[in-house]
């Protein structure tokens, strides 16, 4: 009876959170796209303004290509936390195709725990390394460093997005 | 205690942990275990910024991606068709030429088999191709392009070695030419024997498709007049490439709308290139932590005990590669092998960019070599096919591929001809 009544709470909270969850991710997903597209479209826009200042005005800016470079690293963060939602991390999944689509099923959640405790685990090493470089940056190079606040966030955003694809299961992915 | 970690480790991978993560994985336990703060991963993530071409691979990748989607890939099998499809065996050496053309912008990720692999199959079937000679050549022409400009596995292979990526370029050409005269050859024999028919030439024909692929056809002349004539960089060419493929597709043909569709190209190219950078940027870390743990000396020093000869060293390079090959695909392979393979070689006196073409031409079979040939998996799924018969039917090309493979390798002329 007890038992029963504890499934029922534990169905009733599931239903809850669960869409919840979606929609969050649904949101984070959104984000990322435009952040994603936001900072590739930029990438374009500063290397074409190069081009155009070294051939027409015999001039460029100083911090463009440092920048441009950076918005590599944009790029390739929000583009990775994206592959999570999509499924389209590169794999050598070399087992799976011998694996049943139920185990498979059963495979999907401790694999993306566990690569949310990697992401995790990278976070921290991130944050470590950012608030050092924060410390010892020289005043003019302040502002690198506030750009290079991608690398813990890109890997914030990784942990969580592989978090809700654990939480959630394979039926409610995208 | 390591040795088990990466044994656990392994097996996660073979059971589909994404490769970044068990890469960091295996960057973290290395440093937990040397008592080295694991911040020394993100430093060499950090360092990726320095990369001076590094703009390229998303700009490059971003106008693969919207050439896909404006409809390139029709224009190009219209053109091939109209000023190759009367050559005996046309169409097929049509699906090679579109293929490779293809690859070398989309980047060998799949797209040219679900792109034009789709078009091309009930083509070739209906001008009565072998079925298992069809499958076998559109599964192994998906990465046909991969040593033409501007290919993505190139400027990786750039970034990753330090080797200057204008090289690269030159050095890829010839091999990739003779490659496809090999394949051409081989589909002009199957359609004779098989009585395939073509039609003739009509200027009229001709001159239309060009029209209308006269923008697409251009591009890489463009890229390489551009580069090699000394008037832009390659980042700068990227930047151009991307700019142009947008005009062409949303001015001149008006295949794409911007405002509907420009979010989702760039975000489809974010993905495709956060999938292949962050793999790139946690390995990083991780060769960094194994060269100061000396492990490409210790392999030069075990190697040079059992290998005396540069010939004997290609060899089991190549061996070891096609291995790599079947069970790696191109990007990982490249960031992880690469660094360790390039003190190998220099001191077996393999020259760095004769190098990278033998690396790119055996991961170019491992596209079609099971157990992860990727190429097999996008046929399966695009043709509805078994795996195992797609393989049985690309056993000739690969035949035809190794042949290749050891032109390449044996002959360094082919690929630095023109240092000479």
């Amino acid at each position: 009876m007890r038992r029963c009544h504890r499934r029922e709470t534990d169905g009733r909270r599931e239903r809850l959170i669960v869409p919840l969850l979606n929609k969050a991710r649904a949101l984070l997903t959104q984000v990322e796209t435009w952040l994603a597209a936001g900072s590739l479209l930029l990438l374009l826009l500063l290397a074409l303004l190069q081009i155009a200042a070294r051939n027409l005005f015999d001039a460029g800016f100083a911090t463009a290509d440092t920048l441009s470079r950076y918005l590599v690293l944009y790029v390739m963060f929000f583009g990775a936390a994206l592959a999570v939602e999509r499924d389209r991390h590169i794999r050598i999944d070399v087992a799976c195709s011998f694996l049943s689509r139920a185990t498979l099923n059963r495979l999907y959640r401790p694999m993306h725990a566990l690569a949310a405790l990697v992401c995790a685990l990278l976070t921290n090493a991130a944050i470590r390394y950012w608030r050092d470089a924060w410390l010892y940056a020289p005043e003019h190079e302040r502002w690198l460093v506030l750009v290079g606040l991608v690398i813990p966030v890109g890997f914030g955003l990784l942990t969580l997005q592989y978090l809700l694809a654990a939480w959630l299961g394979p039926d409610q992915d995208a | 205690m390591m040795l088990f970690a990466i044994v656990v480790l392994i097996a996660l991978a073979l059971f589909g942990l994404p490769l970044f993560t068990v890469l960091g994985a295996g960057s973290l336990l290395y440093a937990q275990q040397s008592d080295l703060d694991s911040a020394v991963l993100v430093v060499e993530l950090n360092r990726l910024a320095t990369s001076p071409n590094l703009t390229t691979i998303p700009l490059f990748t971003f106008a693969g991606v919207v050439l896909a989607a404006g409809g390139a890939p029709q224009r190009l099998i219209r053109l091939f068709n109209a000023l190759l499809g009367w050559l005996p065996g046309g169409l097929a050496v049509v699906a090679i030429a579109a293929c490779a053309f293809f690859t070398s912008f989309s980047g060998a990720s799949g797209v040219t088999i679900l792109a034009l692999g789709g078009l091309l199959y009930p083509v070739l079937n209906k001008v009565h191709y072998p079925e298992r000679f069809s499958l076998g050549l559109l599964t192994t022409s998906g990465s046909l392009g991969l040593l033409f400009p501007p290919s993505l596995a190139i400027l990786l292979y750039g970034i990753v070695s330090g080797v200057n990526i204008d090289d690269l370029f030159v050095a890829g050409i010839v091999p990739g030419t003779v490659l496809m005269l090999l394949l051409g050859t081989y589909a002009a024999v199957i359609g004779h024997r098989f009585r395939v028919s073509h039609h003739s030439f009509a200027w009229g024909v001709a001159l239309r498709a060009l029209r209308s692929a006269l923008g697409d056809v251009l591009l890489p002349l463009l890229i390489i007049v551009g580069i090699f004539g000394g008037f832009v960089t390659v980042s700068e060419a990227a930047a151009c490439t991307a700019l142009y493929v947008l005009v062409l597709e949303a001015v001149i043909h008006k295949s794409i709308d911007l405002k509907q569709q420009l979010a989702a190209l760039l975000a489809d190219t974010a993905i495709l290139v956060g999938s292949i950078l962050i793999i790139l940027g946690v390995a990083m870390g991780l060769t960094n932590l194994l060269i100061d743990a000396q492990l490409p000396m210790k392999l030069l020093a075990w190697m040079e005990q059992s290998i005396d000869s540069q010939l004997k060293f290609l060899i089991l390079m190549n061996i070891f590669l096609l291995a790599v090959g079947a069970m790696m695909d191109i990007f990982s392979a490249t960031v992880v092998i690469v660094p360790l393979l390039l003190p190998l070689a220099a001191r077996f006196g393999v020259d760095p960019v004769h190098l990278g073409i033998i690396f790119l031409a055996n991961l170019e079979i491992g596209y079609s070599t099971p157990p992860v040939g990727i190429n097999l998996f996008i046929a399966s799924q695009r043709f509805e096919k078994p795996i195992f018969g797609l393989f049985r039917a690309t056993l000739p090309f690969l035949g035809l591929m190794l042949i290749w493979l050891m032109l390449v390798t044996y002959l360094p002329a082919l690929s630095l001809w023109w240092r000479y």
